[in-house]
């Protein structure tokens, strides 16, 4: 009977002891022990985070151009230009679903915005997807390309577009996994099934015409296309995005109001 | 803010119950059961772990609360810190709040000391420029000396607990809410702890803690509570609320024991 009145009136109390920017604060402290901690006692260290990819990248190589002989030219370039901004998502996706169900003994012992433990780990590989971008640029000027000031406007711009479609796409997720575990291993299967049908191994234009508006469906397709495109050929993402923006808003607005209602009853449920 | 008039703590007419879930999840009930939880909380069992729990306390109040495992003193405390809702009733809670509740909750096992101590003390409420400046002390207070630069993964329980506590006494609370945790220190950072816990109420704050530390409720608290299956049995000084508890565990001969 009083349930929801006394849920609003008890956080409008929380928010109101909290100094102001202290999320943020949380924010930044999670975001920099993650940081230290991922490569911590580790002898390569931060270097791991362009071998990885770069050793993926090499064996998908590899096998499609030598012996699928899919033709396109600079091959490595369109595979690695969309293979970093996916493991990003992949990564961060993988992270953070569990992050609230793994987390039940801060959740029930400590009282503090709990949306900043995702949104670390989501900057967290943010961050390491930046630091793998010098990469690119050497093998772009290896091939001749060189990168030019759109990339000044246009990372900034998908970054930030791809941070809040993984806010919004998490905060649903890792609220839903508290109370449905199964969620952890059904992400798994939907990001192996998302990797092949977004355009990673191959540009959106080798698919049939038949084929696209499917693929068009997964928000990804039209994220990770504007990556290429601003990675490869220097191009501002300009309407195509639109899949991403409408399905990120969605998310957002899903996201959030799943995990505002579902947050109250973490406490317990874990 | 500080008035004196105004209480820090008023709980009214709180309840709080759990429902009770299936460990066999099937995927149906479990699908079923979202939108349930979603929506509306009917038709799952219920476990009632607080009931019609009324009380208020004033500024710079020390109470204790007794009761036997699984009567309901942390849930009581987690909704008091506002990490648990209520199911009905409501809970007041003017001026900031500080929990400890579990020791070292959100320390990270592969980080030193006093990293933990920074993480810890913005998770408790400081703001990251107090943090820093209150770390020397936190380090101080917790007696852990060169250690403090080991991961905490190498600590004893002991060791994490007196980080823990330095961190929630340093992050200057003007309410402290502490479960059962110091036992775990050793006897003289135990009588360290309840002296400065005496300390801050005579600076005006406003501590709850819950304890099956007898003696020590009696000693350092204003008043005691006594908790049974989620409801408040009796409320009063210390010493009678104590004798009551004793009385009902042991029978009334075990009298002389606890007077003295």
């Amino acid at each position: 009977m009083l349930g929801c009145s006394t849920e609003r009136k008890l956080r409008l109390q929380i928010v109101s002891i909290l100094p102001a920017g202290r999320a943020w604060e949380l924010l930044y402290l999670l975001t920099l022990r993650d940081f230290k901690l991922r490569y911590q006692d580790t002898a390569l260290g931060l270097l791991w985070s362009l071998l990885k990819p770069l050793a993926l990248g090499a064996v998908l190589f590899v096998a499609l151009r030598f012996f699928v002989r899919i033709q396109v030219d600079d091959y490595h370039l369109v595979l690695l230009t969309a293979l970093f901004p996916w493991i990003w998502f992949q990564t961060a996706v993988l992270l953070s679903t569990p992050i609230f169900a793994s987390n039940g003994p801060l959740l029930k012992m400590v009282a503090f915005p709990r949306y900043v433990l995702p949104f670390a780990t989501i900057l967290n590989n943010g961050i390491h997807f930046l630091l793998a971008i010098p990469i690119l640029v050497i093998l772009l000027l290896v091939s001749g390309q060189h990168p030019n000031a759109t990339w000044l406007i246009g990372i900034p711009l998908l970054a930030s577009l791809q941070l809040a479609l993984l806010m919004g796409v998490i905060l649903l997720i890792a609220s839903v996994d508290v109370f449905f575990r199964d969620l952890e291993h059904l992400v798994e299967v939907v990001l192996t099934m998302m990797f092949y049908s977004t355009p990673i191994l191959y540009p959106l234009d080798q698919v049939p015409d038949s084929w696209r508006p499917v693929l068009l469906i997964n928000p990804m397709t039209s994220l990770i296309e504007a990556w290429r495109d601003l990675l490869m050929s220097n191009t501002l993402p300009g309407l195509d995005l639109w899949p991403a923006l409408v399905f990120t808003l969605g998310a957002l607005i899903v996201g959030f109001e799943v995990f505002r209602r579902l947050e109250p009853e973490f406490a317990d449920a874990l | 803010m500080r008035s004196e008039t105004t209480a820090a703590i008023t709980v009214d007419q709180l309840s709080k119950h759990y429902y009770l879930r299936g460990h066999a999840q099937e995927l149906k009930t479990a699908l079923l059961s979202l939108p349930a939880m979603l929506f509306n909380r009917r038709g799952r069992q219920e476990f009632w772990a607080l009931q019609d729990i009324s009380f208020s306390m004033k500024r710079g109040e020390f109470l204790g609360i007794a009761g036997p495992n699984g009567s309901g003193k942390s849930t009581l405390l987690r909704v008091i810190a506002g990490i648990s809702t209520p199911t009905s009733g409501t809970v007041t809670v003017s001026g900031r709040i500080s929990t400890l509740l579990e020791l070292g909750a959100g320390f990270h096992p592969r980080m030193n000391g006093r990293e933990n101590a920074l993480v810890n003390a913005v998770l408790l409420g400081l703001s990251l420029d107090e943090a820093r400046e209150a770390l020397p002390s936190i380090i101080e207070f917790s007696e852990l000396g060169d250690f403090i630069e080991q991961p905490l993964r190498t600590y004893s329980s002991g060791m994490a607990v007196r980080l823990g506590f330095a961190v929630a006494v340093h992050v200057r609370p003007e309410i402290l809410v502490i479960d059962e945790v110091l036992a775990v220190g050793d006897a003289e950072f135990q009588s360290k702890c309840f002296g400065h816990l005496e300390r801050l109420r005579q600076d005006g704050v406003t501590v709850i803690i819950a304890s099956h530390d007898l003696p020590s409720i009696q000693r350092y608290t204003d008043r005691a509570m006594l908790l049974d299956h989620g409801r408040i049995v009796l409320e009063g000084p210390p010493a009678n609320v104590l004798h009551e508890y004793l009385t009902r565990i042991f029978g009334p001969g075990e009298k002389a024991e606890v007077k003295g």
